[in-house]
């Protein structure tokens, strides 16, 4: 008993670790930019394509060190030539033109890599399973979980970390936070938030490109791969409360444990987090760290 | 009479009192005046009274009516109008348009499933669109669309939605604000045929000649409380509001 | 003007032209049955623009093709074969959940909405094919329905666009007059300006749900014909890909113009049907392309770019 129910914490924990991957930098974007961005689980599965083929080729460390870096830079482009123009557009707009380029995206993934999943090989030193009972006493027999998933919880725990030091302690980050709290204060003290969104989008978007190496080699590598993340994300926002980043983490294992505990009973485990959605939006609106006065 | 009563009103944002215990009466059919240094708390007090910031403490009544906790619209329906800051209007829409979806509003009330009924052939909801377009000078460009309009010329459309309903009780948020003088003398003068009409107005201005032209009583906010109230000669020459707007030293 | 006003011509030609749709469409390359696929697909743009005039853009609109579509197929399935019970179960139910469902999303900005939308979308597609499988055949979708009939007629072939285009004309007729009312006024006003429109005294909310419920009956009608059309029900009409083509043909058309979203449909399965055979699967890759386009240099979509030619070449004849 005592197993089950901490294999079903482990379990949340990794499902969270992966909405949160992808939900920080959807957070983020809407926060600062305003924007809803539609891209977001393509940018996610742009990663996980340039994953699998950059660790084919030239293994995964390769991987680690070229994916984000290319993905800020795809971020940094797209925020330039197409986002940009849309900031003065009303909100459908900016949503429709997000939409298609994901559509644009995912149907050039689809041409170039067909419709079927690319197997994605884990490293060597990915594989295999954990003994927890050994290091955890209170487990009781043998209780193992492949070892990757926890690589999978501790990426995910120091990009949270890493992000939210770099919101807090650097000159970039306190501007950006003003900016997410009320971006008026920011004209107001004479600092040009607009070269700052390009950096946003591209940090955003670079997020989204290390959840699409680290979700890679547990998830299906195919072209449905972003719209099958998007929605969940979504809902992870919503949650959370839109453009709160403390939401986003929490609402995030929210639903990685509610999917985890479950498991036993299939059919609920599919829409068990539409049903969470329902309850936290019933009661609460604005989601669960919304803020009054945003967006309302 | 007095056909608005704000009792007590105090409200405060974290550490911030914006209104602290505000006493003000409105008698039927004259024009106050809300005035007081920027932060002074007359736009909180304006949000107020129309639902869009909930008070601590205190209480609004509107015609024996109590005002608090309804929606925007509610309030709207029992006739009080606003005219805001930057001028609130349907840009995308022709002047008649705007003005027609008021009067509609003021006919069938906050919703009616009338589905299949004809604008076109509402000859009258139109003819009382018009004839509001002309009080305010704005009949030459009935079918132009309202985002094209100069400031001013928004104003008076945001003025003219307004009078569609016939409210009792007219808000006006710095009516003549970014206005040239040319604009600012003819939305005097349009002030005053408005008020004329037996309505009731408040204004929170930050001209003085505007204040003065047309107030039958002035309330001076400052720092969220009310330090003077009277007809404008009282005002004028009241220290505490010279104090207020200018510091002690000049007092 | 008389009895004979614009309107009623212009309804006679949307009549004449969807009802003599078959004799010319045959001479330009499309396959039988496209032209009722282009049909239905109308009617479901044309209940979404009534929706898309109060600037509330749904992603989720395939939940209520969907549910009727299954309400429909189970109908013909379990209790008969006639259309009429099949259609107005199918329209009731998927109404029940539009009006739930426009509670749980409208009552924030447009941005929650779309968001939302997309995800309950997507709640009613994980359902079909989870909990509800045993009902509604699972991924397999719901096969092995008998063919529809109507006071004993079989509904196939003409039968089906026939009453497809009945549909479409009375849709559209009543859209018309949607439009054109104070109600119409009223959802126009709600996209031009929420706040204002509040403060003339209008229940903001009632309006939004009513477009939103009125959109999902037109949904609601399409779905159910779709079955009828095809006595077969595909997971796909509840996948975020139906709702996702609902918008990109919308807004290619022209937006709050009721032809354009029209015109958008019929472009679209036409564009399939002919680009597909050169371009085989990369033809969606090409709508993605112009569909970016489109919404970058012509918001307002073929109806504006048509507009806009006219204005060019009457300036033009004039000079």
């Amino acid at each position: 008993m005592v197993n089950q129910i901490f294999l079903q914490i482990v379990t949340g924990l990794q499902l969270g670790a992966i909405y949160v991957l992808i939900a920080l930098g959807l957070t983020l974007i809407f926060g600062t930019l305003g924007v809803v961005n539609f891209t977001h689980g393509a940018l996610f599965m742009l990663g996980a394509f340039s994953a699998v083929i950059i660790s084919g080729n030239y293994g995964f460390v390769a991987a680690i060190i070229i994916v984000p870096p290319f993905l800020f830079f795809f971020g940094v482009l797209m925020e330039r030539f197409i986002v940009r123009f849309f900031y003065d557009r009303p909100h459908t707009d900016q949503i429709l033109v997000t939409f298609g380029f994901a559509i644009v995206i995912q149907e050039t993934l689809k041409w170039i890599f067909g419709s079927n999943n690319i197997p994605f090989k884990m490293p060597a030193w990915g594989r295999g399973i954990l003994k927890l009972h050994e290091y955890v006493p209170f487990l009781d027999g043998f209780v193992a979980y492949p070892k990757w998933r926890f690589i999978l919880i501790t990426v995910s725990f120091f990009t949270v970390i890493a992000l939210f030091a770099l919101l807090q302690f650097t000159r970039f980050g306190m501007v950006i936070r003003a900016g997410m709290n009320d971006s008026e204060i920011l004209s107001f003290l004479g600092i040009n938030i607009t070269r700052r969104f390009t950096l946003v989008f591209g940090l955003g978007s670079m997020i989204a490109g290390l959840a699409g190496v680290f979700a890679g080699p547990v998830t299906n590598v195919d072209p449905g791969l972003g719209m099958f993340y998007l929605v969940p994300s979504f809902l992870v926002v919503v949650i959370g409360g839109m453009g709160s980043l403390p939401g986003a983490v929490l609402a995030s294992f929210l639903l990685g444990m509610a999917q985890s505990f479950t498991v036993s009973f299939a059919g609920l485990q599919a829409i068990v987090v539409y049903i969470v959605a329902v309850v936290v939006l019933l009661f609460m609106p604005r989601g669960l760290l919304g803020k009054k006065g945003v967006l309302d | 009479m007095a056909i608005l009563v704000v009792n007590n009103i105090s409200k405060h944002f974290g550490g911030l009192q914006a209104l602290f215990k505000v006493n003000i009466s409105v008698e039927a059919g004259t024009t106050h005046s809300l005035i007081g240094p920027n932060g002074a708390g007359k736009s909180t007090l304006l949000n107020v009274l129309t639902g869009q910031i909930e008070p601590n403490e205190g209480s609004v009544v509107f015609k024996d009516r109590p005002l608090l906790n309804i929606t925007p619209h509610k309030i709207n329906q029992l006739g009080i109008a606003r005219v805001f800051q930057t001028p609130a209007i349907f840009p995308e829409m022709v002047l008649l348009e705007n003005v027609m979806a008021a009067v509609f509003a003021s006919r069938d009330g906050a919703y009616k499933f009338n589905l299949l009924e004809s604008r076109r052939h509402a000859q009258s909801v139109a003819n009382f669109a018009i004839e509001i377009l002309e009080q305010v000078g704005l009949q030459h460009k009935i079918r132009s669309e309202a985002r094209f309009l100069s400031r001013g010329d928004k104003r008076r459309l945001e003025l003219a939605i307004c009078l569609a309903h016939k409210p009792s009780l007219l808000l006006l948020d710095e009516p003549t604000a970014g206005m040239a003088r040319h604009e600012t003398e003819s939305t005097i003068e349009l002030l005053r045929s408005i008020s004329k009409k037996n309505m009731t107005i408040v204004i929170v201005e930050h001209d003085m000649n505007v204040v003065f032209a047309l107030s039958d009583t002035i309330t001076v906010l400052s720092q969220g409380q009310v330090i003077a109230e009277g007809i404008p000669d009282h005002v004028r020459g009241n220290p505490a509001v010279i104090e207020a707007y200018l510091g002690k030293e000049h007092a | 003007m008389g009895i004979i006003n614009r309107g009623t011509i212009h309804l006679t030609v949307f009549a004449l032209i969807v009802l003599t749709f078959p004799f010319w469409f045959e001479y330009t390359g499309g396959y039988a049955g496209l032209d009722t696929k282009i049909i239905i697909w109308a009617i479901f743009a044309l209940g979404f623009d009534l929706l898309l005039i109060t600037g509330y853009l749904s992603f989720g609109h395939a939940a209520f093709f969907g549910i009727s579509a299954y309400a429909t197929g189970l109908m013909l399935l379990h209790y008969s074969s006639n259309i009429i019970e099949a259609m107005i179960v199918g329209v009731v139910v998927s109404t029940i959940a539009a009006v739930i469902i426009g509670f749980l999303t409208l009552r924030r900005t447009g941005i929650y909405f779309s968001v939302l939308t997309l995800a309950f979308g997507e709640m009613f597609h994980t359902a079909a094919v989870s909990i509800f499988s045993g009902l509604t055949g699972g991924e397999n979708g719901l096969t092995g329905l008998p063919t529809p009939t109507l006071f004993g007629e079989k509904m196939q072939g003409s039968n089906v666009f026939y009453l497809c285009a009945i549909f479409l004309i009375i849709g559209f007729y009543l859209a018309r007059r949607i439009t054109r009312s104070p109600f119409g006024l009223m959802l126009k006003s709600l996209k031009s300006n929420q706040t204002r429109l509040e403060y003339i005294g209008i229940n903001v909310q009632f309006y939004k749900n009513s477009a939103f419920v009125l959109s999902s009956i037109y949904a609601a009608v399409a779905g159910s014909l779709m079955v009828i059309y095809e006595p077969y029900v595909a997971t796909e009409f509840l996948e975020w890909k139906t709702s996702g083509t609902l918008v990109i043909m919308s807004v290619m058309g022209g937006v709050g113009t009721l032809f354009g979203p029209m015109i958008g449909a019929a472009f679209m399965l036409y564009f399939e049907n002919v680009a597909s055979v050169f371009l085989e699967e990369q033809w969606l890759l090409a709508l993605g392309i112009m569909f970016m386009a489109i919404v970058v240099y012509l918001p307002g979509g073929f109806v504006d770019g048509y507009k806009r030619m006219m204005r060019h070449w009457v300036k033009k004849n004039q000079a």
